[in-house]
């Protein structure tokens, strides 16, 4: 876990059958607080978060988490370093319960080792602490008492929740999230922006990819705006947002 | 009274090739269909050190366990990365190759000859004589792989092994090497499908390639199939009725061979149906693809 | 020479079933492995027409292929098309054709029993001796027959407009339910061309080297493995890669020993999906999108 170490990407390139999806970006995050990515369908955004967290390999440039390149590391080892995320299609173990979803995110456990789950060796002393720090997380994002519940049974919104409570059960430093509101009721949609707040003031960084303005113009203390592979603005919201060829590009 | 000792010999080494076959196929999601590949090099390893070099039966399991070790990872290796289909037909070219090296390694294997003479097994200065004692074998190895296949998947490994059969990208998201997971799991259910194999090499002092080949790992997938994937007793279940089919069927009056085909069609359509029409299978947790 | 012979006529035969294979694949996006068994029956239904009909052989070859493909086709629209329906898998596509395998192969052996039958009219055919190798009629047929055949597919792919329903399903990523009906008699049709590829196959290697109801086994999985290797959208490719197959395992077996002849094609297949550029990683659903 590097807390206070700063997330950067360098002139990174993505290339799909042809099409650039990523045309060399930049960008280097604060160590905390709240960033947004804005940009149309097809900016690129998602794929950014996707090279960031290894889940694909750039054809060019670098990423840093710190001083640590990360560029070529596997998803589960970046995540290791305290970078969790979601994904634009939710997603979880869905036959699991909500207890077992977040007890799954849950960071260097014994269980997990060959050895120790045969032998069980001093397994269930860690999975009842693991257990108590789950319970909390899903008290903090307002799912308790659901904890037993099938993961499939939830609602849309629900299951949003729990994503981010098993984002925060790795006790990651940075939080990777694509549109946590997208498709949620507008209540539901504040919760988890105040969500969001809190984790902010815990000192974390969260990144999200939105396209509500409102809620970027209420939340982000900056703000990458990005089209066709590239970043076209960053910087604090109402200096970015009130540009002319951001106001064009999202209505082109 | 014997024929029934026998029918639960034969019970227990499918049952711990069912159970170890769902650890993988029915926790992971990884479906294989070599495990008869791996049953037939612990047979044959066991055959091989207790014959030609007239060693001890426990060496004879530990050889086994070692080559399919080895084994496991040639398969696994390469192609654990890739979607569940092609694993499937990684699996599929191992046990076909397995398969006919054991009958055309002449030198090695005997070929259609077979190994005969295997010696009985002897723990501790206890050499099972009867059926009776191998059926008591035979169920503590049952027991034993119960037990290690209930303690993974009860365990935090397990849980892994569930995420990794449902979203394995979400796993990876949460920081869980999922390739390292499914290799060691997979090494493990081969491991106990050797133990397998030496305790049917021992039984029957007899074996030829015949009794590992493909048909042998489709038998033993239906089993995990129709008896009910990713649950504690499906698979024995799944052993249990698949073995009584064709013994039931020679009771009757049918000739043994006919049996045996009968059988491999029964469960041949029987697996079709399960994936048709409840992929659950009957006391099962997990539905295969959906 | 000799072995040169034997390499291309394996590769021939290979590259039948395996464009077979490809075009289903490409449709029903599953591998097919029963496709083997369609091999196996068309080799089947030629012997069932030479001797119960008394058909001479150049009648019941043709209707043959024509009773090989409608077994294909009976296949997708009692097996495939509902649990395309159900939105299966390809795992489930792929386990549900090995129970096909299973129930066809072992109903033909309970029909026909385990021996080999033979439709060859003449004994042994001793061969005409050309450059050094000894090649038979059939074989040289064989060869010749496979290279027309396989052409034409490509050429019907590419110029016919059948062929452009092929290419257009094969290339649909949704299958979109919008054109169902279309997308079914498509696929349907890819089954019918393709079962007919490999029952040309059977009965050409049963001319050759008489059948058993367990040879569809091998030629399925040397076929999966050109279809991997070669792509299974380049009919160049699956040419390639079955000739590369066929000189590899006759090779093998002047270099290494016969055992050894599946072992190569199997390492063929670890090294391609090793080395694959493609990205295979995880099943469709779970694969992480641009």
């Amino acid at each position: 876990m590097r807390n206070g170490a700063h997330l950067r990407c360098d002139d990174v390139v993505k290339t799909f059958d042809g099409v650039r999806a990523l045309a060399g970006v930049s960008f280097k995050f604060a160590p905390s607080g709240i960033t947004a990515i804005i940009g149309p369908n097809g900016a690129g955004k998602t794929t950014l978060l996707n090279v960031l967290t290894g889940f694909l390999r750039p054809d060019g440039g670098h990423c840093f988490l710190g001083d640590l390149e990360i560029t070529h590391l596997r998803p589960h080892q970046i995540a290791r370093l305290g970078v969790a995320r979601t994904f634009q299609d939710l997603r979880l173990v869905l036959q699991a319960t909500v207890l077992d979803n977040v007890m799954l995110a849950r960071p260097l456990q014994r269980g997990e080792r060959l050895l120790a789950a045969l032998l069980r060796l001093g397994v269930s002393k860690q999975e009842a602490s693991n257990r108590e720090r789950a319970m909390d997380l899903l008290g903090f994002v307002g799912l308790e008492g659901m904890g037993q519940d099938l993961s499939s049974e939830l609602s849309y919104g629900q299951q949003k929740l729990l994503t981010l409570a098993c984002c925060l059960a790795t006790e990651a430093q940075v939080l990777l999230l694509d549109e946590p509101v997208a498709g949620v009721h507008p209540e539901m949609a504040s919760r988890i922006l105040n969500l969001l707040r809190h984790l902010r003031d815990a000192g974390k960084l969260v990144v999200f990819v939105e396209h509500d303005m409102r809620f970027v113009r209420e939340l982000a203390d900056a703000v990458i705006a990005m089209d066709d592979g590239k970043v076209i603005a960053q910087g604090a919201p109402r200096d970015v947002l009130e540009r002319p060829e951001i106001i064009e590009a999202y209505v082109a | 009274m014997e024929y029934l000792f026998h029918v639960v010999v034969i019970i227990s080494i499918y049952a711990v090739l069912a159970s170890s076959l769902d650890l993988i196929a029915g926790h992971a999601g990884l479906v294989s269909v070599s495990h008869a590949a791996f049953y037939g090099l612990g047979a044959y390893m066991a055959a091989l050190v207790t014959v030609y070099f007239r060693a001890h039966f426990l060496l004879g399991m530990l050889a086994g366990i070692t080559v399919v070790v080895a084994a496991s990872l040639v398969v696994s290796l390469p192609s654990l990365r890739l979607r569940d289909d092609y694993f499937a037909i990684a699996t599929f070219a191992f046990q076909l190759i397995l398969s006919n090296l054991l009958n055309d390694w002449v030198t090695v294997t005997r070929g259609a000859l077979g190994i005969s003479g295997i010696p009985r097994p002897v723990i501790f200065g206890w050499e099972p004589r009867s059926n009776l004692e191998f059926a008591a074998l035979g169920l503590s190895l049952v027991a034993v792989a119960h037990v290690v296949v209930g303690r993974l998947t009860t365990s935090p490994f397990g849980r892994v092994l569930r995420a990794i059969r449902e979203d394995e990208v979400f796993a990876q998201s949460l920081g869980k090497d999922t390739l390292r997971f499914k290799v060691t799991v997979f090494g493990i259910a081969a491991m106990l499908a050797s133990c397998a194999g030496a305790l049917y090499a021992h039984y029957m002092t007899y074996i030829d390639a015949t009794s590992f080949t493909l048909n042998e790992s489709m038998l033993v997938l239906s089993m995990v199939i129709i008896g009910g994937a990713g649950s504690r007793w499906g698979p024995l279940f799944g052993a249990a009725v698949l073995v009584i089919i064709p013994e039931a069927l020679r009771f009757v009056g049918f000739p043994g061979p006919l049996a045996a085909k009968l059988r491999q069609l029964s469960y041949g359509g029987l697996l079709v149906f399960m994936l048709m029409v409840r992929p659950r299978g009957l006391v099962g947790r997990y539905g295969f693809g959906r | 020479m000799q072995t040169f012979a034997d390499s291309v006529l394996n590769a021939s035969w290979i590259m039948l079933v395996a464009t077979g294979f490809a075009l289903i694949y490409r449709c029903a996006r599953f591998f097919h492995i029963a496709h083997g068994a369609v091999f196996t029956g068309a080799a089947y239904f030629m012997f069932s027409l030479t001797h119960w009909l008394a058909l001479p052989v150049s009648v019941a070859a043709p209707l043959a292929v024509v009773l090989g493909s409608l077994l294909g086709c009976e296949m997708e629209i009692c097996v495939f098309r509902p649990l395309r329906r159900q939105h299966a898998s390809s795992l489930v596509g792929l386990l549900a054709s090995l129970g096909v395998y299973i129930v066809v192969q072992s109903t033909l052996s309970t029909i026909f029993g385990d021996d080999t039958k033979t439709v060859r009219t003449a004994g042994v055919a001793e061969g005409l001796l050309l450059a050094g190798a000894r090649i038979t009629s059939v074989q040289i047929v064989t060869f010749l027959l496979s290279v027309v055949v396989v052409s034409s597919v490509a050429i019907l792919l590419r110029t016919t407009r059948i062929g452009m329903l092929i290419r257009a399903v094969a290339n649909d990523p949704e299958l979109s339910v919008v054109h169902g009906v279309e997308n079914d008699r498509t696929i349907l049709l890819a089954f019918a061309l393709g079962s007919a590829l490999a029952s040309l196959a059977g009965i050409l290697v049963a001319l050759d080297v008489d059948m058993t109801p367990s040879m569809g086994l091998n030629p399925i999985l040397l076929a999966v493995v050109a279809v991997i290797i070669g792509g299974a959208d380049s009919t160049v490719g699956i040419a390639l890669a079955s000739l590369l197959i066929g000189v590899a395992r006759h090779g093998a077996v002047l270099c290494l020993g016969s055992e050894w002849q599946d072992a190569t094609s199997f390492t063929l297949l670890l090294v391609v999906l090793l080395v694959r550029p493609r990205g295979l990683l995880g099943r469709p659903r779970q694969a992480v999108g641009a």
